[in-house]
């Protein structure tokens, strides 16, 4: 099946091939979005359960969304054509003041394995930022990421933003990063802390589903 | 060196009967002590002008600090085991109210040219491909090079054999520097793309320290051996484990055989982050310590101290996150540590440099209980 051989190739990080499989199935005539939910976010999957289990590390995540983004661009032009809608968007950032951005962009590239569509707003984020980026875009959920004890504190200032806002019934708020715990993610009172990037991907389109319904 | 500025200390040196270099030496071996080693890793820039301790009585870098606290002293020397020369660190242009330069390990960074931050946000390593490392491995790894003599009689003057502190010589780094130089997303695609071009770098590293181990092994006696990689983080290694086990530990081994036929038994490892999936590697490749060793993103030091008894030793491990919330949170954390400090081969201080987010009364009270606990009892 070239599903599955899209996936494969995924998790194996071969970026060419799975460009290749993908034109492929393209030109059979197979639709973008079967494409994508049955060959390369299934091959995402893979590999964020086995990041969560300590089976795999960082590198092999880093080249798996190496090659599923060159299975996903050319499936973006698709995809729009077909009307086919992400199950949902986020709008993911560094927090104010932090400049790491490596967890960042591991999380978004996860939740983008998983079909969401995701606004980087990169590094240094204010509250405000993202509270506004939620607003105007429709996300459903704001994502933060805090490295430092110093800036983890911008996070609580985001949901007090949120409330301010009068959006924070329609968007869930999650905390990452090294310093976060979930008594920390409790304490502010924010959604959903993960320790790990495949988590917050899940949990992610959780509440995607959740909101939708 | 030394600080020449003078210093007038907030605290006295905590009372002993043993030189600072007896009882680091007795500490870490597991043998009975006047009291517990006195040393902290130190502090963010940050605290030098935010904490009123600080900038009230003139101190403001981590030597003066130590100075200031009275503790002990511990030195460290190495030789030239990385880029020599380093990259020439220029401005290449500017955009957008950003200045894009080079830095010294050849990573194009942009900062803003207002000066408000400057932090450099990475963009860009000067190594991707096998055809760039053989360049810049010609360029810059030249183990030949005259400036990696080192001038052993001024290091002897600076540290001589009778000294009465304990002194490290530095075994470099094999992995970290590699980070540093290709970037965390860089390094985990050249693992994958490039395995080959990645263990020549980690064995140029190796060959690097080698050099500068026998330049220094044989005029000094060393106390401990010291090393940084920083390679993990909250979820474990950022390179794969068996990466780790068959590239980079072998290179270990090799260091530790010089190391021991000089007598020298204790190394430590500066690594952030969970180090417990390659902590057996580091073991077999004979690092035997951990420092300042991160709580927060792996486990109570007492955890790894009870696992591999005997085997690992850990220097800091007082938990900065304890250290920001409150003095009864630092009373009952300091206590948690109480049977470490008892067995030996454990040396608290705070887990990494303090952060300016910990109130300077709070750490002054850590430093005062600290004595009371650990200090030398009446
Ligand atoms: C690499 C690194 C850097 C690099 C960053 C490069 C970059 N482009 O990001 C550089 C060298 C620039 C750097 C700078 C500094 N750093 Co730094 N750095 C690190 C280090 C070693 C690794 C961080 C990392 O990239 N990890 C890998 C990623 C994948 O892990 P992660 O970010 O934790 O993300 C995972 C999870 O947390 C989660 N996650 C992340 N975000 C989110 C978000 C959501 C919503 C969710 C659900 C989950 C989630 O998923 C990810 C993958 O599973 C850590 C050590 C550590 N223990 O983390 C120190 C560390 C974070 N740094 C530290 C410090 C002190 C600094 C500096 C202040 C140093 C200085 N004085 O200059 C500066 C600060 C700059 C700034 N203003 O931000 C300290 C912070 C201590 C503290 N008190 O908070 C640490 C902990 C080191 C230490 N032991 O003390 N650093």
């Amino acid at each position: 099946m070239i599903f599955d051989d899209i996936s494969e190739k995924l998790q194996a990080g071969r970026a060419r091939d799975v460009k290749a499989l993908v034109q492929q199935a393209i030109d059979e005539g197979i639709s973008a979005q079967d494409i994508l939910e049955k060959g390369l976010v299934p091959g995402m999957n893979v590999i964020g359960e086995k990041f969560k289990n300590n089976e795999v590390f960082v590198p092999e995540v880093l080249v798996a969304a190496r090659a599923m983004n060159q299975g996903a661009q050319l499936l973006k032009p698709l995809l729009a054509a077909e009307g086919v809608k992400a199950s949902g968007k986020v709008c993911i950032g560094t927090v104010q003041g932090d400049l790491h951005d490596i967890g960042k962009n591991l999380v978004k590239m996860m939740m983008e394995g998983k079909g969401l569509e995701v606004i980087d707003l990169g590094t240094d984020v204010s509250p405000e930022t993202f509270v506004e980026t939620a607003k105007n875009e429709g996300c459903q959920i704001i994502a933060c990421s805090a490295l430092l004890t110093t800036t983890m504190g911008v996070m609580g200032e985001v949901v007090k933003k949120a409330e301010e806002a009068g959006i924070r019934d329609k968007v869930r708020i999650m905390v990452g990063g090294a310093p976060v715990t979930e008594e920390f993610c409790r304490k502010i009172g924010a959604d959903a802390y993960t320790s790990d990037a495949a988590s917050a991907a899940d949990k992610a389109l959780e509440f995607c589903t959740e909101l939708a319904g | 060196m030394r600080t020449v500025k003078s210093i007038t200390p907030i605290r006295k040196p905590w009372a002993g009967t043993m030189t600072a270099r007896e009882r680091f030496n007795r500490q870490m071996h597991y043998r009975s002590v006047d009291r517990c080693f006195n040393m902290e890793f130190g502090y963010w820039n940050e605290n030098f002008t935010q904490w009123p301790l600080f900038y009230e009585n003139g101190i403001t870098n981590n030597e003066e600090a130590d100075v200031f606290f009275s503790f002990d002293r511990i030195a460290v020397i190495g030789g030239v085991d990385w880029m020599c020369p380093p990259f020439e660190a220029k401005e290449i242009g500017r955009h957008d109210g950003k200045i894009v330069l080079i830095n010294a390990d050849g990573l194009m960074a942009e900062v803003l040219a207002s000066g408000r931050d400057t932090i450099p946000h990475y963009l860009k390593s000067s190594v991707t491909t096998p055809e760039d490392w053989k360049r810049v491995k010609e360029e810059h790894f030249d183990r030949n090079s005259p400036e990696r003599k080192l001038d052993i009689a001024a290091l002897k003057a600076l540290h001589p054999e009778d000294r009465d502190y304990p002194l490290g010589v530095s075994c470099g780094s094999m992995i970290g520097k590699i980070r540093d130089m290709l970037t965390f997303e860089g390094l985990a695609y050249a693992c994958y793309d490039y395995p080959d071009m990645v263990e020549d770098m980690v064995e140029t590293c190796c060959v690097l320290v080698e050099d500068s181990l026998d330049q220094l092994l044989g005029n000094f006696t060393f106390d401990y051996a010291s090393g940084w990689e920083d390679i993990c983080f909250k979820n474990g290694p950022i390179v794969s484990v068996p990466f780790f086990r068959d590239v980079v530990m072998p290179r270990y081994k090799r260091i530790r055989k010089k190391l021991d036929q000089y007598g020298i038994d204790l190394w430590y490892t500066d690594c952030d982050g969970d180090v417990r999936p390659i902590l057996p590697y580091l073991l077999e490749g004979g690092i035997n310590c951990l420092f300042p060793y991160e709580v927060n993103s792996c486990a109570h030091p007492g955890e790894l101290l009870d696992q591999y008894e005997g085997q690992l030793r850990i220097m800091g491990g007082v938990d900065k996150m304890q250290l920001g919330a409150g003095k009864e949170a630092i009373k009952a954390y300091l206590e948690s540590l109480e049977k470490y400090v008892a067995r030996g081969g454990y040396i608290p201080f705070c887990d990494h440099r303090c952060p300016p987010n910990v109130d300077p009364d709070d750490y002054l009270y850590y430093l005062d209980l600290k004595e009371r606990m650990f200090g030398m009892k009446a």
